[in-house]
């Protein structure tokens, strides 16, 4: 089902779950969970886990930027610790209870994902990049050898000269 | 009456109607002059017919001896007006027929793309073009004239008492003012000559319908004519359809349809030759009885040539090329025989385009185009076969490297660093030798142990001490915890036994009455286990997570209970889950860790061997400065033999 009227009443609780004060204008910590929590409750419960794109861009932002993994994990769970506890205050009918934890939960669970992708991706760089640095080592020791034969042959050479 | 012999189409008919007694339509048919035409008489009792036969008859003639002689407007004009004099003239010479006169509108096709229309009265022409239908002409009636004069609305025009009142016509004077209109045609036009039985008594969408309906001319005649007797028939009706030649089929559309057919009739061909160059030899189908194999190999190879010319695709000969490369590659076989096999196919694909080309030139070049790109599909599909196993080895490669070289670290932490007595080895299942730590007396483990994510004690962003569920639920809520997952795991298939295990871990997470994350932290190492850092190892530990998720959901709500334990009961497994997906992308975190430390460490052994080779070039270049300054400065530097690494 859509639940528009949910989002409606989820979008109430913005203040009360994220930390809007302290940032002002810019977006809070966490923001990025909120609004797709959002999109999931009006796009309905039939919408595919994982497929929200915009959030998956949010999150891979936020670490191109610079945030660490652990900052945008912590942050997602502070989210959904706080929707918990505000969603058990305001409202009152269990239906509509389920339904936002149930998006809540999917939307958390979907912040984990992109990040252990991120950094499974990361992984996969980071040994191609030690392979090639590793196969710099060889030719440079090679270079030092090849170095080190032509310095003693210079020093040889300007030996005899002198002589 | 129905002309096909010229590239243009043409047909045309004339009915009395429902009300006359008596036709005065004249048609024109005649294909070798290019000369039609619909020409409605008037005139009172026996007059009209005559007007309009005498004027066909003046036309037609005129045009017959002076065509040579007169461009086509020029001729028309005058072909016009020698009809009208030839009226005039009789309609003089006969008291009865004083007043009789004709409307003529006709079509001199110049050559299949060239057309000149004249009309006098209100005859019509129309033209139907891409399915829009126009009208060419302009009535001689005094109403059109206010019209156009603007002196009447055009609504007004509908009904005004003489709107059949005409200004011109054929026959009431010696002379008569022609309309002439010259048309490029382009192809598939058509043109509707017709009265105005026809146009007065059926609407513009009926006959825009009829026109565009594809049907040939001579049906489209008929079903004019009828659709204006069914909207009364109350006049003569007269139509005629002229057709230009449709467009020349693209080369695409001949490939598709007598490409593909041609190109399948040369089946047998294609076998022979296959077969000829040993195609049941090669290595691919070696087992397999010889006319087995051809129709296996070759047949199926024809069969995807032949559909993909049918549809303009490459898919089937594509799907053939990577299912014949792959299947064998998979057996471990080699390269060779699948090359050997294609160009066993590719020369019988070129053998039958040859034969397609001797015997039709224009279809073999089309052929060849296609089937040449249909082979270089199958190349295509074979290189990408080729990349995908390339990519496999090249990874294969630098897992086998990443293992030697821990093994060589293995070694070296032994030989700098020997076991002292009653140091131990911790080894775990699962482990690797590299990934085990040292532990010595008196030394927390994580002080001297290798990192591996395995061996920390911590999710380390996490708060320890935040709730992992509200502990403390009651009976019910646990029971029903407990019913709602045995629910989900009924609802399992045997197969999906990771499910089920997270299943497990989730009631176990849920309902730990100890309220604290070291209950998700256990769980996910367990289900984590020993897997690869990659997509392959940890993808479908999540997608596991997430059907767990939906099956644990939705099995909530099959628990009988009351609403609000159902609600409880879903949060609780919500935190619970939540924990542990977070905690096992903690673990994910923590087994990337490794990756970046190395490659930090190598990249700072890397600094130093660039240190080492530019302080070695900087003592190259003193010394041989200083030999060149010192101890021969004439010698060139060649002479001393060349530094040069």
């Amino acid at each position: 089902m859509a639940d528009s009227h949910l989002a409606e009443a989820v979008r109430v609780l913005r203040d009360e779950v994220l930390d809007t004060v302290q940032h002002g204008d810019r977006d809070p910590p966490g923001a990025e969970v909120f609004e797709a929590l959002l999109r999931a409750l009006t796009i309905g419960g039939e919408s595919i886990p994982g497929l929200d794109l915009t959030l998956h861009d949010a999150v891979a932002r936020r670490l191109a930027w610079g945030d660490s993994e652990e900052a945008v994990l912590a942050d997602a769970e502070l989210v959904f610790d706080r929707l918990m506890v505000s969603a058990d205050r305001a409202f009152r009918d269990p239906a509509d209870q389920m339904v936002v934890i149930e998006a809540a939960t999917q939307v958390a669970v979907t912040v984990s994902r992109v990040v252990a992708l991120a950094a499974v991706a990361r992984a996969g760089r980071d040994r191609a990049a030690r392979m090639r640095e590793e196969m710099s080592h060889q030719q440079l020791k090679e270079v030092l050898q090849k170095q080190k034969a032509a310095l003693q042959r210079l020093e040889h050479e300007l030996k005899q000269d002198f002589r | 009456m129905t002309q096909q012999g010229s590239p243009i189409r043409i047909a045309g008919d004339t009915h009395v109607g429902k009300v006359r007694t008596m036709n005065e339509d004249a048609l024109i048919l005649e294909p070798r002059l290019g000369l039609y035409a619909v020409l409605d008489g008037m005139g009172g009792a026996n007059a009209g017919d005559v007007a309009s036969q005498l004027a066909r008859d003046a036309i037609r003639d005129f045009v017959l001896q002076r065509r040579a002689a007169l461009a086509p407007k020029a001729l028309l004009e005058a072909a016009l007006v020698a009809g009208s004099t030839a009226v005039f003239t009789a309609a003089q010479q006969h008291r009865e027929r004083h007043g009789m006169g004709t409307t003529a509108v006709v079509c001199l096709v110049v050559d299949p793309k060239h057309v000149v229309i004249a009309h006098v009265g209100d005859s019509r022409a129309y033209l139907l073009r891409e399915g829009r239908l126009q009208t060419l002409t302009r009535d001689h009636t005094i109403v059109e004239d206010l019209v156009e004069r603007g002196l009447l609305a055009p609504e007004e025009a509908e009904r005004h008492p003489y709107k059949n009142v005409l200004s011109r016509n054929l026959g009431a004077r010696a002379e008569a003012r022609v309309d002439l209109l010259e048309l490029e045609l382009r192809p598939g036009d058509r043109v509707l000559l017709c009265s105005d039985g026809l146009y007065g008594y059926a609407s513009a969408e009926a006959i825009q319908y009829l026109l565009g309906s594809g049907d040939a001319p001579e049906h489209v005649t008929r079903d004019l004519i009828e659709i204006a007797l069914r909207g009364g028939g109350g006049d003569n009706v007269s139509a005629l359809v002229i057709e230009a030649p449709a467009a020349a089929p693209s080369s695409t559309q001949v490939v598709r349809t007598s490409g593909a057919v041609t190109w399948w009739q040369h089946r047998q061909r294609f076998l022979q030759v296959a077969s000829d160059g040993g195609l049941a030899r090669n290595p691919i189908v070696r087992g397999l009885p010889a006319q087995e194999a051809i129709e296996l190999v070759a047949l199926s190879l024809c069969q995807a040539i032949y559909h993909d010319l049918e549809k303009s695709t490459g898919v089937n000969v594509w799907t053939f090329a990577q299912n014949l490369a792959a299947g064998w590659f998979e057996r471990g076989g080699d390269w060779n025989a699948v090359r050997g096999i294609v160009d066993i196919l590719g020369g019988a694909a070129r053998a039958v385009v040859d034969d397609i080309r001797a015997r039709d030139a224009k279809l073999g070049f089309l052929l060849d185009v296609a089937v040449s790109r249909a082979l270089i599909v199958v190349e295509l599909a074979l290189g990408g076969l080729l990349a995908e196993r390339l990519r496999q080895i090249d990874s294969d490669l630098i897992e086998l490297h990443g293992a030697a070289l821990d093994t060589v670290e293995h070694d070296t932490l032994e030989t700098v660093e020997p076991l002292e007595s009653g140091e131990r080895s911790i080894e775990r299942p699962g482990e690797r030798p590299s990934e085990r730590s040292i532990e010595r007396p008196g030394e927390r483990p994580s002080e001297r142990s290798i990192d591996r994510f395995i061996d920390r004690p911590t999710i380390p962003f996490l708060r320890p001490e935040r709730p992992v569920t509200s502990s403390g639920e009651s009976s019910e809520v646990l029971g029903a915890i407990a019913k709602a997952i045995t629910i989900a795991r009924g609802r399992l298939s045997p197969r999906a036994e990771l499910v089920a295990q997270i299943l497990v871990a989730l009631e176990t997470v849920a309902t730990d009455s100890g309220g604290n994350f070291a209950a998700a932290v256990l769980a996910a190492r367990e289900l984590y286990g020993v897997r690869s850092v990659d997509n392959a190892g940890v993808m479908p530990l999540f997608d596991a997570f997430d059907k767990a998720r939906i099956v644990a959901a939705s099995s909530v709500h099959q628990v009988r209970a009351s609403p609000a334990i159902r609600v409880r009961v879903l949060r609780a497994l919500s935190l619970a889950h939540q924990r542990l997906v977070a905690a096992a992308t903690g673990l994910v975190l923590e087994a990337v860790v490794p990756f970046g430390e190395r490659l930090r460490e190598v990249q700072v052994v890397t600094g130093e061997l660039r240190e080492a080779v530019a302080r070695a070039e900087q003592r190259r270049a003193d010394l041989e400065r200083k030999f060149a300054t010192i101890v021969d400065p004439s010698l060139p530097w060649g002479a001393r033999g060349s530094t040069e690494w």
